[in-house]
């Protein structure tokens, strides 16, 4: 009791001394206020409370305190803002029962000091109705869109959780579309996200950790590893860096992004981050991190490896010759977004002889009567198709569609009817920029088209030397990055057997048991000996259908397997 | 470390910068170069030192070259007269510009042509190089010296002599190709395929060239009325100069001789009992032994061929291919006339001392020690190969006679 | 970081491969059949047979000192002012060597593909990717040889395959072309081109199990060896030994040779030349990276990076020394020759050393006990 009439004689002086020179006071911010309080219990004293209260609150319109009374006989005060409560819960859920003394209570006699055990053991239809002491903390849960009780003479508030926010229906992800797979995408609230990731993961080793970033936002951070899977020193590593992140605001994963990641200056990404719930439960299996930020779609994965960049979820939901195919026609554009052109300038520009001569001297001929040379030709062509891809990301999609034709069709055409570009420039860039967009993650692909450019100028001076010159120079600084430990190239170099199976080829998923060991879990095991058993029919083919048709207890195994499933 | 990086970067952008300061050193743009496409080179005829621009020398140098003066006759692609893309009628103007200018070595009329042209030289995409026979029998180790010293020019243009002046070649116009010398080198390259012609490119030229026991061989070309080529022989060199040419029938020895696995000769050969009348029977594969020994000191070649051959065509309904043993004859046939033929061959080329069939090679690698004692410069060898003896073993085996019976 | 011992056989088998291979494989079937005429294979063979043996002395070495370079246990070996005299030289060998390795390339380059391009300019931006890859610490160093390894094999095997249908193979007889001296001496110069597989002392520091040195040592060897010698075998069997005299760089002249089926690139010489970029970038990497390393250590400092711009412009003059493609063939016979005592018989003599030293230490202690 002692230490409630403390605080409560802190708040009395507070408001006593704004009184006495209001004008300096006035000038502090009701943050900074409430960070003054931070160790201050909340008063018994009613008055007390609802004074503070509107000192902090008061300022806004859309804050609500309601006076009642507890069972007709105890005063008590609810501090809630109107638009982010759930006004129905608030009015049948907690009003009611308060002010309505239900039926089972009818014959106690209720005293003061029952009265918080009874208010949240016996009348509250909340599963979140809680205790709490802390001024600051109150405070916070008003903010957060909760409901907070004081009841004259308990030096305690109840706080219920009626938090109600519009948020937009699960949805396919937008940056991440799938012709065969699921189609969940993550959302802005961080509580449906998780509950996306638990529902594919039922399983006690899949931790949260929770932690708040952002002065401001007080934006919540979840870390999300599968214990036994994830390396510790990855996860304490993550951690560690994102405590250390002092910022007023996050709205989206990618401030934090900016803040993990190894090489700030790298144009590669180095956190992986994804809007799909499968792509991230799938990593968190392969024994990575996961990072979710309240307010952002966008689930960041670390470590990463380049490898991932060109893969996605299809590659392992399609069978593994048709997701082998893909990932490689994938590759193919890869290279082609990075170097296309800059061949085509070496070509060009320096060695005409690789061309077949007939093409060649075809080549010549639709060159002929352009004023700039090859590097220029190219470099303005890209550019100009680098503004109009930026144009068009911006657009509805009604205009956009238009000004992609008029764009491509009319500027290239006229282009080079009018002698600015040749024939065969514009098909270069034409299949530059296609396959910039075949990569499925954005943010690599904008690293490979900025480097483009460097390699272009690079083949403008020194032809093929220069292409390779650039390509290796790219190269070495991938293969010096490291992403939280692991090495960016990861299964390539240094390399790792069983990661390489997943690397230019998507393997079939039994041959590969065990998870690609550069992420150093502790458990790599993927498929049990037994479950490989259950695969046996691909060596063996129909003779041993055949077999399991006859002999009866095969088929028994399959049915049973089956009713576990359901 | 990420301020070290950041500097690394910068400075590595400056160098990529700096080169920028000072210009791409080697680009041209493609349709800047002259694209030579085939050059011809021919004796200059006389005046020829009037004609020729001041280039490299001034008139009444001493330090001229000694051999006569050439003159070289080259085809440039003209961008533009080859349009991108299948376009009809297109026709009308010649795609390409032949000049002709005069000089002492290739080298020296390239610079002479340059001279007269705008656009750079380009000699990446020469594809063909036609020498007069007049020049071939001149001895053409003058013109390797610089097609193997200059880096554009490719290992694998082809080189083939010419009946008339090289320069008729240049300007000939056949219809079934835009460009008229990718005619000629395609017709070059398909003479591989088709089993007419051992692969005959410069740089393997010059690697026969160079080798002790074995003589160059090129294609003998020859324009037949306006339009069309033919392929006339097989121009035989002893050391750099032509020595003579054979007929095309006996290129299809040859290549038995060197062992070419593709065939592609026909010969008539006799029916058995039906002496006026004769079967067409070609060579589809052959396959080559050759045996090189000393028979008491003296060099001696075996050369065994086995013809893998098919019958083509028979002339008169009256004779008919139906039994085994008609076959067989048809093979004994087959193989009496290559036997025939070869021996012919090798003798004709005995005469000038031109081992094409490198069976001084064989004879290099088996036996070094009389390689040695006896063979000290390739004038040596071809002495001895003017008297070596040989035999040549023929087999025939007629795998089909065709879709039709009798 | 770089106490982490995190380089397993396979890197360091790659490191080794990828170092050998590098600007030696455009001349070496000139310098083979300059010493053999048609015994070029077997020149080669004896070459890769003395780099071999250099390549185990120093694997012996290190595996003996496993958490040492050649820079450190030479003063354990020889006492620290002798030791010291020869690391000396040791660095100032390898100094000159990634000069001569810069300055062959450019002159290939500016003879073969860009004429007009000034000969210090394409010295200058190897040397400088060199630097600047070579300021990571070891185990990115291993990551990236590892990684270059495949693109460097694959052109010559392609080269060599595609070659084969032109191919002699009287050619390539009889087999024993010259005299046994000057075979030797062939050899000695092609052992010289292996001279990068000293870059195994440093890396054996770094290795995850250092005692597995030896088996990355002989996979290194029988893979760079017989690349080279499958090289030698197809440019004498396509050319024949005497066209082979009159070329510089008679692989180069195979690419040329050869086009890929199908017309598809016409000429395969430049293409082969911008991959062969690379493995000249790995070798010359490596041996700009053992010399700062072995400055550092030389100095005990903490750190190479700065170093590695430090050396650029000393490695630059020294490139550009050489005054033209004769003078600068000569000096490399002759850099080679010297370089051979320096990097087997000079760890030879170590090894011995070494070996005789602690025997007698055991003989004491044993005398002790």
């Amino acid at each position: 009791m002692d230490k409630v009439k403390k605080g409560g004689g802190i708040v009395v002086l507070f408001f006593k001394e704004k009184k006495k020179n209001g004008q300096i006071i006035s000038k502090k911010t009701p943050s900074s206020v409430v960070e003054e309080h931070s160790k201050n219990k909340i008063s018994s004293s009613l008055d007390e409370t609802v004074h503070f209260m509107k000192g902090i609150f008061g300022d806004s319109n859309d804050f609500v305190i309601k006076h009642f009374e507890v069972f007709g006989q105890f005063h008590a005060a609810m501090f809630y803002f109107s638009d982010l409560t759930d006004q129905t819960v608030i009015n049948n859920d907690i009003l009611k029962p308060l002010m309505y003394i239900p039926n089972h209570l009818l014959q106690r006699k209720i005293v003061l000091n029952d009265l918080k055990d009874v208010l949240i053991n016996e009348t509250l239809y909340h599963s979140q109705a809680k205790l709490d002491d802390c001024l600051d903390r109150l405070v916070d849960f008003v903010l957060r869109g909760e409901t907070v009780i004081a009841i004259e003479g308990i030096a305690e508030g109840i706080h219920i959780g009626t938090r109600k926010l519009e948020k937009r229906a699960v949805n396919q992800p937008e940056t991440e579309q799938v012709i065969m797979g699921p189609r969940e995408g993550f959302i802005e609230n961080i509580a449906t996200n998780l509950a996306l990731l638990r529902y594919r993961l039922p399983t006690p080793d899949f931790c949260v950790k929770k932690m708040e970033i952002g002065r401001l936002t007080k934006s919540k951070v979840a870390i999300c590893y599968i214990k036994g899977i994830a390396d510790n020193k990855v996860i304490n590593e993550v951690e560690k860096r994102l405590s250390e992140i002092d910022i007023d605001v996050i709205m989206d994963a990618g401030y934090l992004e900016q803040f993990i990641e190894d090489n700030p200056f790298s144009p590669f990404p180095q956190v992986h981050s994804t809007e799909r719930p499968d792509k991230a439960v799938a990593n968190l299996a392969e024994g990575r991190v996961a990072i979710l930020v309240d307010g952002s779609p966008f689930a960041l994965m670390v470590p990463v490896v380049f490898s991932q960049f060109y893969q996605t979820v299809e590659d392992y939901s399609t069978r593994f010759l048709m997701g082998s195919f893909v990932r490689l026609s994938r590759m193919l554009a890869l290279v082609f977004s990075l170097i296309f052109p800059s061949l085509y300038v070496s070509f060009i520009s320096f060695n005409p002889e690789l061309l077949p001569t007939e093409f060649a001297v075809a080549v010549a001929g639709g060159r002929a009567g352009i004023p700039f040379p090859a590097v220029v030709e190219v470099l303005a062509m890209e550019i100009a198709m680098e503004v109009l891809r930026e144009a068009t990301v911006r657009l509805p999609k009604q205009v956009g569609g238009a000004l992609s034709i008029v764009g491509v069709l009319v500027i290239g055409e006229a282009a080079v009817n009018a002698g600015l570009a040749s024939p065969i420039t514009v098909v270069v860039i034409a299949l530059t920029t296609i396959g910039s967009f075949a990569t499925p993650a954005y943010v690599a692909a904008f690293a490979l088209r900025m480097l483009r450019f460097s390699i272009i100028v690079l083949a403008g001076i020194f032809g093929l030397y220069g292409v390779v010159i650039g390509v290796i120079f790219i190269f070495n600084h991938m293969l010096s990055l490291k992403s939280f430990g692991v090495p960016y190239m990861a299964p390539v170099s240094p390399e790792n057997y069983q990661g390489m199976k997943d690397v230019v080829i998507r393997s079939p998923l039994w041959w590969m048991p065990k998870r690609p060991t550069f992420l150093h879990q502790e458990n790599v095991a993927r498929l049990r000996e037994k479950r490989n058993k259950a695969l046996e029919h691909n060596k063996i083919g129909n003779d041993q259908r055949e077999e399991g048709t006859s002999g009866g207890p095969k088929r028994n195994h399959n049915s049973s397997s089956d009713d576990n499933l359901n | 470390m990420s301020q070290n990086k950041y500097r690394a970067k910068r400075i590595f952008l400056l160098i990529c910068l700096l080169p920028l300061l000072t210009g791409c050193w080697d680009s041209r743009e493609i349709e800047q170069r002259a694209t030579v496409l085939a050059i011809g080179i021919d004796k200059a005829g006389p005046g020829a030192e009037e004609r020729e621009a001041e280039v490299s020398h001034e008139k009444g140098d001493i330090s001229i070259p000694e051999e006569n003066m050439i003159e070289i006759t080259v085809q440039i692609a003209i961008p533009g007269r080859i349009p991108l893309g299948p376009q009809v009628g297109a026709g009308e103007k010649k795609p390409v510009l032949v000049v002709h200018v005069v000089g002492h070595t290739i080298e020296d009329a390239i610079y002479n042509l340059q001279q007269e042209i705008a656009d750079e030289i380009f000699l990446g995409h020469l594809r063909l190089i036609v020498l007069s026979e007049e020049v071939a029998k001149e001895g053409v180790k003058r013109f390797n010296d610089y097609l193997r010293r200059n880096p554009e020019i490719r290992r694998t243009a082809s080189m083939v002599v010419s009946k008339e002046k090289a320069s008729k070649y240049m300007e000939a116009s056949p219809e079934l190709e835009r460009v008229p010398s990718l005619y000629l080198a395609e017709m070059v390259d398909s003479l591989v395929d088709l089993g007419k012609f051992p692969e005959s490119f410069i740089g393997k030229f010059w690697s026969i060239f160079s080798s002790e026991g074995q003589d160059g061989y090129l294609p003998y070309f020859h324009i037949k009325g306006k339009k069309t080529i033919q392929i006339n022989g097989l121009a035989y060199f002893h050391g750099d100069k032509m020595v003579g040419k054979t007929n095309p029938q006996e290129i299809g020895s040859f290549m038995a001789g060197i062992g070419a696995e593709k065939g592609g000769y026909p010969i008539f050969t006799d029916i058995p009992g039906n002496k006026k009348e004769i079967a067409l029977v070609q060579a589809v594969k052959r396959k080559t032994r050759i045996k090189a020994s000393l028979k008491n000191g003296k060099p001696h070649v075996l050369v065994k061929v086995r013809y893998e051959a098919k019958v083509s065509e028979k002339e008169s309904p009256n004779v008919k291919i139906k039994k085994e043993e008609d076959i067989r004859a048809l093979e004994r046939g087959f193989s009496n006339a290559g036997q025939r033929s070869l021996s012919d061959l090798i003798a004709k080329t005995q005469k000038a001392k031109s081992d094409i069939f490198g069976f001084g090679e064989y004879f290099r690698a088996q036996f070094p020690e009389y390689w040695k004692q006896n063979v000290e410069t390739e004038e040596g060898w071809g002495n001895i190969y003017e008297n070596l003896s040989y035999d040549v073993e023929v087999d025939t085996y007629i795998r089909h006679s065709g879709m039709k019976d009798k | 970081m770089e106490d982490l011992r995190e380089i397993t056989t396979l890197q360091a088998t790659t490191i080794l491969i990828s170092t050998i291979i590098g600007v030696g494989v455009l001349p070496l079937p000139l310098f083979a059949v300059r010493a053999g005429e048609t015994g070029a294979p077997l020149v080669t063979l004896f070459g890769i047979g003395i780099a071999a043996i250099g390549l185990f002395i120093i694997t012996k070495l290190g595996i003996r000192h496993p958490s040492k370079t050649i820079i450190t246990y030479s003063e354990e070996i020889l006492g620290k002012w002798l030791g010291k005299v020869c690391s000396i030289f040791v660095i100032i060998f390898f100094t000159i060597l990634t000069a001569l390795a810069a300055r062959e390339f450019g002159t290939v380059v500016t003879t073969s593909v860009l004429i007009e391009t000034p000969l210090d300019v394409t010295v200058i931006v190897m040397l400088v990717l060199a630097a600047i890859s070579a300021r990571n610490n070891i185990n990115v160093f291993a990551y990236i040889h590892n990684f270059y390894v495949p693109i460097i094999l694959a052109p010559v095997l392609i080269v060599v395959a595609v070659s084969l249908k032109n191919a002699n193979i009287l050619y390539l007889r009889p087999l024993i072309g010259s005299d046994f001296k000057e075979m030797f001496f062939g050899a000695l110069t092609v052992a010289a081109l292996f001279q990068g597989s000293f870059i195994m002392t440093l890396i054996i520091p770094a290795m995850k199990q250092p005692k597995k040195a030896m088996k990355a040592s002989i996979w290194a060897i029988l893979i760079s060896g017989g690349l080279y010698l499958l090289l030698v075998i197809a440019t004498v069997a396509v050319f024949g030994t005497e066209e082979i005299k009159q070329l510089f760089w008679p692989t180069l002249e195979l690419a040329r040779t050869t086009s890929l089926p199908g017309n598809i690139l016409q000429r395969l010489d430049i293409v082969f030349l911008s991959v062969w970029v690379t493995a000249v970038f790995t070798t010359i990497f490596a041996s700009y990276y053992l010399t700062i390393y072995s400055i550092k250590q030389f100095f005990r400092l903490q750190d190479h990076k700065m170093l590695s711009y430090f050396i650029l412009p000393f490695v630059y003059i020294l490139a550009m020394l050489p005054e033209d493609i004769f003078q600068m063939y000569e000096i490399i016979r002759y850099v080679g020759r010297i370089g051979l005592s320096i990097t087997i018989l000079y760890p030879l003599f170590l090894l011995i050393l070494d070996v005789l030293k602690s025997k007698r230490r055991k003989h004491s202690e044993s005398k002790q006990v």
